[in-house]
């Protein structure tokens, strides 16, 4: 399984149950990642790829639908359960402080791992997101 | 009332146990989650109920709920700052936060602007050495005013980037991505004849979808860790450090803990007080066994 996770510079997800921001390049990323199969997410973030809707897979348990070859984009879903099908992590880095209040335990989730491979690209409304792309 | 919602070390231990893993999330996120673990903000109910500052750089109004009326919520952009009172102090600033006003030149000079409770001063233990700046009200970033002098207050390093950028970020990305427009209201708080405000009220709410992008209500303190501020002039000292490791007593030290935020305390910190009993305990375990067990040390006390 292959999670895909927008963060902080404080490793922040959330705050007020909200995601903290968005990026329609970073979407249209994401689904260029995911070719060849659907991509799986929840509602929630679903509204987030409405220009993609036969691109996406829906479901409240996606998690434990998803097939091993998938990606997930996960914001506001406990991936805790799920630790040993990861295989790969990409986390997109918003290089912004936002406030939190769900943040994400990096260092238990990659285990010092460094990624594999680092990109920066301009998204439609942040001035650069990295992109981190971890094989665990 | 000051509201703390924690799990007690038992149980957390339980669930990290269960979890197999140590990836963790903080605060409910819809009841999906199945592991809790870390701080909660704290939350009061009203803006009369915030605690004195504790190391954190805001506290949760009204559970996130801004106190906007539905005739606020219109989607026409706008910005309105309050006349400087007598003593020459800011009040309320409110605006309709749109993309098109916001700027789209970098931010001028503003050091001409002298705020109430304005010092210079120059401490090692401050980000930028400046425990002061100029801090806009609405900040630069979201409605382009540069040096309004209805729109600046004298805040602390702390408050300008632990407190108020964070949501400024929040709604400034969320408005040039979506182009709906956020109402926002900052209103310094003076207690008194203060020349320097305790602190700012921060409330946003997103238009176009009713709040579902952009919700909150916060007080961030114009406070800085290991600095005693007087708020009635603006002067200023670092705190007085405690002395536990100038002795060989180090392991018979009785440290307060709030078992809630995690931090621990010396007995005679200030903070301590704020501190509610059901997350109040002494310990007599070291220091590093309290950091050993995820304890932080308060950064007041700094036992």
């Amino acid at each position: 399984m292959k999670i895909i996770i927008c963060l902080d510079d404080k490793n922040g997800m959330l705050f007020a149950a909200r995601r903290q921001s968005r990026d329609s390049a970073l979407c249209e990323r994401v689904i260029g990642l995911s070719k060849g199969s659907r991509l799986y997410m929840n509602e929630y973030s679903a509204k987030l790829f409405s220009d993609y809707s036969d691109q996406i897979y829906v479901d409240s348990d996606f998690l434990s639908k998803a097939p091993e070859t998938v990606s997930c984009f996960v914001e506001n879903t406990d991936i805790s359960p799920f630790i040993y099908q990861i295989k790969n992590v990409i986390i997109y880095r918003w290089n912004r402080v936002y406030p939190s209040d769900v943040k994400l335990d990096t260092q238990s989730l990659l285990k010092n791992k460094t990624p594999q491979c680092v990109t920066d690209f301009v998204g439609s409304s942040h001035n650069k997101i990295t992109e981190e792309i971890y094989i665990l | 009332m000051k509201i703390r919602i924690g799990i007690i070390a038992l149980f957390l231990c339980v669930l990290m146990m269960l979890s197999a893993c140590g990836i963790s999330f903080t605060n409910d996120i819809g009841g999906q989650n199945a592991l809790f673990i870390g701080i909660t903000d704290t939350k009061v109910d009203a803006l009369g109920d915030v605690p004195e500052f504790d190391d954190e750089p805001y506290v949760i109004i009204n559970d996130n709920q801004p106190d906007f009326t539905e005739s606020d919520m219109v989607t026409k952009s706008y910005e309105r700052y309050s006349q400087l009172d007598s003593l020459g102090r800011c009040g309320v600033t409110m605006a309709c936060i749109g993309i098109d006003i916001m700027p789209t030149e970098e931010r001028g000079s503003i050091g001409q602007v002298k705020p109430t409770g304005w010092h210079t001063v120059k401490y090692d233990n401050v980000d930028g050495k400046y425990l002061y700046n100029r801090c806009h009200l609405i900040g630069y970033q979201l409605t382009g005013e540069n040096a309004n002098v209805k729109n600046l207050i004298t805040g602390t390093r702390y408050l300008n980037l632990e407190g108020m950028l964070p949501f400024e970020n929040l709604i400034a990305d969320y408005v040039k991505e979506t182009e709906n427009h956020v109402i926002y209201r900052v209103t310094p708080i003076f207690e008194g004849d203060n020349l320097l405000a305790s602190g700012v009220q921060m409330e946003a709410k997103s238009v176009e979808d009713n709040g579902e992008g952009i919700c909150f209500n916060v007080y961030a303190y114009n406070a800085q860790p290991d600095i005693v501020i007087d708020y009635a002039t603006g002067e200023s000292q670092l705190a007085e450090k405690s002395n536990f490791f100038d002795n060989d007593s180090t392991d018979t030290v009785e440290y307060i803990l709030n078992t809630s935020s995690k931090k621990f305390h010396s007995s005679d910190c200030g903070a301590v007080a704020n501190i509610k009993e059901q997350n109040k305990q002494t310990s007599d375990k070291t220091r590093d066994e309290l950091l050993k067990q995820g304890y932080e040390p308060c950064k007041q006390c700094n036992p």
